[in-house]
């Protein structure tokens, strides 16, 4: 009983920035059709935009979070105006487009360590206040974040499934000519799509950075399992999406508790090469 | 001795040409998206290294114990990602070298995790001429795969390794088993991988969970794209211009201020990175190539 709990609830409070990053990460291959693994560099910037607000500024870390937030959006919506777009334009195959984001990460990633270098960096967060709930302490950053979590995801379904936005970025993922020809900008969704993934991925950054901490490759070390989550829960399907990384949460925290941390990670990334064999991944949605 | 460093170097960068040839032949040729290039170094490397001095096992058999364990372990990983398409390709080997690395960390038992394994020495003793030797023989692999790369070109098997990359489908309609001649190809060239990897092992003389970061893969790649993947010659060229003049000119020449030497390898990721991105942009069939790319 207790090790099931247990999983359950650190799995979720895992599971937190998993999530964040996974949908975020999820509409940008629904979008545009290929593994754009720089969102890895979206995580690790909001996490250095908080980073700089809450330890260099000292501003408040729950107020911290929304311009790192934000900035991360921007930063991303620069990636795509400067690299993506036009490597599309001068018809960059989907494979290629993956090692290109791949030389973009690096570069954001060692341009993030020669300007911060590799410390580890903390925020600055009054010690948070703990709850028992089933048996387990959990802190109130936990608790907001897990909040926070759910607030975003409700609010992300909406935008997807039930707003004119949300309607013109699945018109656009689907058929883009077919999308034009019904007026549909096809620039703005999606420097819409790439903010709001930007967002929730410097949001991801930020949780992952007051869970544990900060340096240059927090990204990267998140990005595998990241596009595994994605790959998994069906490319492209948000929802999908959302339950396997809450589904990932719970697996590695379980054989955490059972082992060292990193047979969590390695057991997933066995399963995920067998599951990709047997599944049939659903490319168009 | 003053042409150690020298040695150390050049024997590294012929290790990196025949690991950018590999590649070529992989990706280039066969249209294979091995992104996990260090994971199959790293297991012929950790495997050499483990038979070697935890198990005591003579030099040349730990040697092709090694290659083949490599051989045996890309068999089964092909079986099982060799039919999917290139995207999950990619990410599948990324996840593997990732699982290696990750092994390599948390089997300390056998590994000795972050505190090191060591020290391997040169497979042939030739006292004071001994990293000169092993210089030489590493060239020689380099030279026969380049060697081999060029006679695959006008082969019928090469030939058949081009149309599995440019229509898998068309060439089994007349009839070629792909599939297996895919198999095949990706295991014996991963245990080549494996096989650098052990000499790899026998030119730094001391593993550490470190080397098998993702920085080699992305080495490798960053070369091979510069060069010209679809080119024989295209890992040569890509390591002389990447490894060649980084690690070796301005390494060498550059006086770097004491205090700075750190910062090094950062920016040299960096421009790698970004080299790699414009690369891409505007010249993606690289240095050699000439017209612009065909195939996907």
């Amino acid at each position: 009983m207790s090790f099931i709990t247990d999983s359950l609830i650190l799995g979720v409070i895992q599971a937190a920035p998993l999530v964040l990053a996974a949908a975020g990460f999820t509409m940008i291959f629904y979008l545009n059709g290929f593994i754009n693994v720089a969102y890895a560099e979206s995580i690790t910037m909001g996490a250095y935009f908080a980073i700089i607000f809450n330890t260099m500024l000292h501003v408040n870390f729950y107020v911290a979070i929304i311009p790192s937030a934000l900035l991360s959006g921007v930063a991303s919506v620069i990636t795509y105006l400067l690299v993506f777009r036009p490597a599309f334009k001068r018809g960059v195959s989907s494979t290629e487009m993956i090692i290109l984001s791949v030389g973009l990460s690096f570069f954001i990633r060692y341009a993030i360590q020669l300007i911060f270098g590799g410390l580890l960096y903390s925020f600055e967060v009054a010690s948070p206040a703990s709850v028992q709930i089933l048996g387990i302490g959990i802190t109130t950053i936990q608790m907001t974040a897990i909040l926070l979590v759910a607030a975003i995801v409700i609010g992300l379904y909406f935008f997807i499934y039930r707003t004119n936005y949300g309607q013109m970025m699945r018109g656009l993922a689907n058929n883009e000519e077919l999308a034009m020809a019904s007026g549909i900008n096809p620039v703005r969704v999606s420097i819409l799509i790439w903010f709001i993934a930007g967002v929730l991925g410097g949001l991801s950054g930020v949780f992952y950075g007051v869970f544990s901490f900060v340096n240059p490759s927090i990204g990267w070390s998140l990005i595998l399992i990241i596009i595994m989550i994605t790959i998994v829960g069906g490319i492209g399907n948000v929802k999908g999406a959302l339950i396997a990384s809450l589904l990932a949460g719970v697996v590695i925290a379980g054989v955490t508790l059972l082992v060292t941390p990193i047979y969590g990670e390695i057991i997933l990334l066995v399963v995920f090469i067998i599951v990709l064999r047997f599944k049939q991944v659903r490319r168009v949605i | 001795m003053a042409g150690s460093y020298y040695f150390y170097i050049f024997s590294n960068m012929a290790i990196f040409v025949a690991l950018a040839t590999l590649l070529h032949l992989q990706f280039g040729r066969t249209g294979i998206v091995n992104f996990g290039v260090v994971g199959f170094f790293g297991l012929g490397m950790y495997g050499f290294g483990v038979f070697l001095i935890q198990l005591n096992i003579p030099y040349f058999i730990a040697l092709l114990m090694a290659v083949a364990l490599t051989g045996v372990i890309s068999f089964l990983l092909g079986l099982v990602i060799l039919k999917l398409d290139s995207q999950e390709v990619l990410v599948a080997t990324l996840a593997f070298a990732t699982i290696i690395a990750d092994l390599v960390v948390v089997q300390k038992g056998v590994t000795k995790g972050v505190i090191g394994l060591g020290s391997v020495p040169f497979p042939i003793q030739a006292g004071l001429y001994s990293q000169h030797v092993f210089f030489i023989v590493v060239l020689i692999i380099a030279a026969l795969l380049i060697m081999y790369a060029k006679k695959l070109e006008q082969s019928p098997y090469g030939r058949l390794l081009i149309s599995i990359q440019d229509s898998e489908l068309l060439s089994q309609s007349l009839g070629k088993k792909t599939f297996r001649e895919k198999l095949i190809f990706f295991t014996i060239t991963s245990a080549a991988m494996g096989l650098l990897g052990a000499l790899y092992a026998a030119n730094v003389h001391f593993l550490v969970p470190r080397l098998l970061g993702p920085g080699t893969t992305f080495t490798i790649w960053i070369a091979l794209i510069i060069g010209g993947r679809k080119k024989v010659f295209g890992g040569l060229l890509g390591v002389l211009v990447t490894v060649g003049i980084f690690d070796f000119l301005v390494e060498t020449y550059v006086p770097i201020p004491t205090g700075q030497a750190q910062l090094l390898p950062v920016i040299k990721m960096m421009v790698y990175g970004l080299t790699l991105l414009l690369v891409l942009m505007f010249k993606p069939s690289g240095l050699l190539g000439t017209s612009k790319k065909t195939t996907k």
